[in-house]
């Protein structure tokens, strides 16, 4: 959690970011190498080491999937992102089959349009599935801010912390299926 | 501190900069002329000359000069095959991973060669501040990966300078600007240059700018569009251009190009392969427009990774001599809605910038700072040669990332870990950057021991590692193969042979010039020999005259300059009275002619 920790802050999933990123910059002007030219050569590598660390925080606490990643990493939960996970397996097969689809129309050399249309529809399922992935994501977070604040048992969080694990390896299994399409066929 | 200055080692030619006063200024050379062409000459004498000297020579003397030598910088033979055809040196057969020129039976890699060129800018900076100079920023185009970023550091230190920092072209050139003095926006650097083409987005808070992506294409450049009105030359003529023509093509092109910026049409007239003709503004912009279009791709692309829309740009600073191309702007215009920055020279806005970078090291300037971004992803290779990426591209420098990696078999003492950079999937499609040897692992049974290995890209984009086993707490040792690069054993061995050289270099300049003194000594003692005065010496007297000539003769041949300051100063003094009876004699002739004048 020492990601966290770095800025002064609670470790809840709903950050101003906009704070974040005025308390980002005030650190930056206090440790980047830049300001630590003329230090020792220790002192020089400690600024590049804290700065390396403020940069990779600010990184991943900037952005929502980042940042709940981290949290569920950071208590000793894996995320296994190589399956599809069990709650949205109907309709993965469905997009899948989808891009299975425009591969072997994209190799018979059917007509543009014809394949610009099938792109489409597989884009708008995937958006569907990002859209209602972003909701959960988002009440999932508000919980376990509210789990924070409460006097929550250890339990609770720890239940919760698996729920989110999975959220996240779904947010990267839409990822990877975003960037197969974009790969088949690039907007 | 001592003065830092800002250098831009540009494909087709470099500057090197300085603040003064709190203003950033480029300097000049005595003849007043700021901008060096990264061009080399090797003279048959054996003295090399670099910039406008060298360029000079490179139309008549076009076999013993090298240019565009940043397109080899860091990369292997396979990747630039093609460039090396237009070189007229051959690479050495060891070349493979480092290009190895052979230039007269001497090897140069890239970075000695930029070294040269470095080592021109410190002289003049040097003579213009009247001081010594051994700091320096050194700018690179923002796609450069980790090989060519350290290739550029190797030049520096071979060529004696402390490199402070590596900056990219595009964020130095907002520094250039000045756009700190407002207090935010959204900033898109554009720059297109000789041989590369880049584009950034920064966001500026409060004198903070932040790189939040940049994208852009090594090989694409003002070089494409004198390629394509070659070709055109070439079609049109019917016929290959030899070696012998296609400098002159080059050149013509170039200017052709240069002059459809102001004027709407140009005589392109080549007399060494019989061509001429009329191009209009019209028909070259129709003929470049695909080279534009390529550069517009990856800012589109460069948008979309930064989420932000076209409109949303609030300020566009162009970069590179190609924006000066009227189409260019035109375009660029069209695809952020808003007229771009052309206030300052864009050959020189890089230079300018990688100054205010040098003020900002020194310590003088504590409201500006840059925070630039790594552009390609840092991976290792996994079971079945795919990339685990772990650092993202356009991840804030400087950026870490720890892996935990432990042993195959029992009593395993040492892990290799293969590290690349790029994109995609497989390591076959990425860039293999260096292949770590981690050795002195403690002997434990298979999967136990745990090896922690922290990467880290440091501010000039180059990456460090270090390791350590975590059950033992000890340092592992690591060995570094960097795969396109300079171990740093050759580095410093090249440091040693550039002093050695520039010992040799002294040498053969003395040498030189005590051989033209010897010829003028030659030729006076020839005239001396048929005088006069020469008649009045003894026997004893004329023999050492002609002892002393056939010396000094016999040591011009070599390349001893003590040898041949030595048969000079035996000379004179063998022609010693020869000499005091001329000036007699000469003093004689003017004193009479003087009184014949008074007579009259």
């Amino acid at each position: 959690m020492k990601y966290f920790e770095l800025f002064d802050l609670e470790p809840r999933l709903n950050l101003d970011t906009a704070a974040l990123e005025r308390k980002f910059h005030a650190l930056s002007r206090e440790h980047h190498p830049d300001f630590h030219t003329r230090a020792t050569p220790e002192a020089q590598a400690r600024a590049l080491e804290t700065t390396a660390l403020l940069n990779d925080a600010y990184r991943t606490l900037r952005d929502a999937a980042r940042r709940t990643e981290y949290l569920v990493r950071s208590h000793g939960l894996e995320i296994d992102s190589s399956r599809a996970p069990a709650s949205m397996l109907m309709e993965v097969f469905e997009i899948n089959e989808g891009l299975d689809e425009l591969r072997a129309a994209r190799r018979s050399g059917s007509a543009a349009d014809v394949l610009l249309e099938k792109a489409g529809a597989i884009r708008g399922r995937i958006a569907d599935k990002r859209r209602t992935h972003d909701e959960a994501l988002s009440r999932a977070s508000e919980r376990w801010d509210a789990l924070i604040g409460a006097d929550a048992s250890e339990e609770e969080r720890r239940d919760h912390l698996r729920t989110l694990a999975e959220i996240v390896a779904q947010s990267s299994y839409i990822r990877n299926l975003e960037r197969e399409l974009d790969e088949e066929a690039p907007r | 501190m001592p003065n830092i200055v800002g250098i831009d080692l540009g494909t087709t030619h470099s500057l090197i900069a300085t603040v003064s006063q709190g203003v950033p200024r480029v300097i000049e050379d005595a003849a007043g002329r700021a901008i060096v062409p990264s061009v080399i000459h090797f003279g048959r004498d054996g003295a090399v000359h670099v910039g406008e000297d060298a360029r000079d020579r490179m139309l008549e003397d076009s076999g013993r000069t090298i240019s565009s030598i940043k397109r080899f910088m860091g990369r292997g033979l396979a990747d630039v095959r093609e460039d090396l055809s237009f070189l007229p040196f051959e690479a050495s057969e060891e070349s493979e991973n480092i290009i190895r020129i052979d230039v007269f039976g001497r090897e140069y890699t890239p970075p000695q060669l930029s070294a040269l060129i470095l080592q021109e800018l410190k002289r003049m900076a040097e003579a213009a501040l009247g001081e010594d100079v051994r700091n320096a920023v050194i700018t690179v185009p923002a796609y450069l990966n980790d090989a060519q970023r350290q290739a550029t550091k190797d030049a520096g230190r071979i060529a004696g300078l402390d490199v402070l920092r590596i900056v990219n072209e595009p964020t130095a050139a907002s520094l250039a600007y000045g756009l700190q003095e407002q207090k935010q926006g959204t900033i898109a650097v554009y720059d297109f240059g000789g041989g590369t083409f880049d584009i950034s987005l920064l966001k500026l808070r409060e004198g903070i700018f932040e790189v939040l992506t940049t994208s852009g294409d090594t090989h694409l450049g003002g070089d494409d569009i004198d390629q394509a009105l070659m070709r055109m030359v070439r079609e049109e003529t019917g016929r290959d251009l030899d070696t012998r023509a296609l400098p002159h093509v080059g050149a013509a092109c170039r200017r052709a190009k240069e002059a459809l910026s102001e004027s709407e049409s140009v005589r392109l007239e080549i007399p060494e392969v019989g061509y001429v003709r009329t191009l209009e503004r019209d028909a070259f912009e129709a003929m470049i427009a695909p080279i534009v279009e390529r550069t517009l791709l990856p800012c589109r692309q460069a948008l979309k990774d930064a989420g932000i829309e076209p409109g949303g740009v609030d300020e566009v600073v162009m970069v590179g001599g190609s924006t000066r191309i009227p189409i260019v702007r035109s375009r660029v215009r069209e695809l952020f809605g808003r007229a771009p920055h052309t206030e300052l020279d864009p050959d020189k806005v890089v230079a300018l910038g990688a100054a205010v970078q040098a003020d900002i090291l020194a310590g003088s300037r504590r409201d500006t700072l840059l925070l630039d971004v790594t552009p390609l992803s840092l991976g290792i290779e996994t079971m079945g040669g795919v990339v685990s990426k772990i650092i993202p591209r356009n991840s804030t420098i400087p950026a870490s990332a720890s892996e935990s990696f432990t042993t195959y078999v029992d009593g395993q003492t040492n892990v290799k870990i293969h590290v690349l950079q790029g994109e995609r999937e497989l390591v076959g499609d990425c860039r293999s950057l260096a292949e770590f040897d981690l050795r002195g692992i403690p002997p434990m049974p298979a999967g136990l021991p745990r090896i922690e290995v922290r990467f880290l890209i440091d501010a000039d984009g180059i990456l460090n590692v270090s390791a350590r086993e975590l059950r033992t707490e000890k340092f592992a040792s690591i060995e570094v193969k960097p795969t396109y690069g300079l171990t740093d054993a050759q580095v410093e061995s090249m440091i040693l042979e550039s002093f050695e050289h520039a010992e040799a270099d002294i040498e053969l300049r003395l040498a030189i010039e005590a051989r033209n003194e010897g010829r003028q000594i030659l030729e006076a003692s020839a005239k001396s020999l048929g005088s006069e005065e020469y008649d009045e010496l003894t026997a004893e007297e004329k023999q050492r005259i002609e002892e002393g000539i056939a010396r000094l003769r016999s040591t011009m041949e070599s390349d001893d300059h003590q040898a041949i300051r030595d048969a000079i100063e035996a000379n004179e003094k063998a022609t010693h009275r020869l000499a005091e009876l001329r000036m007699n004699a000469a003093v004689r002739r003017a004193l009479k002619n003087k009184r014949v004048r008074e007579i009259q």
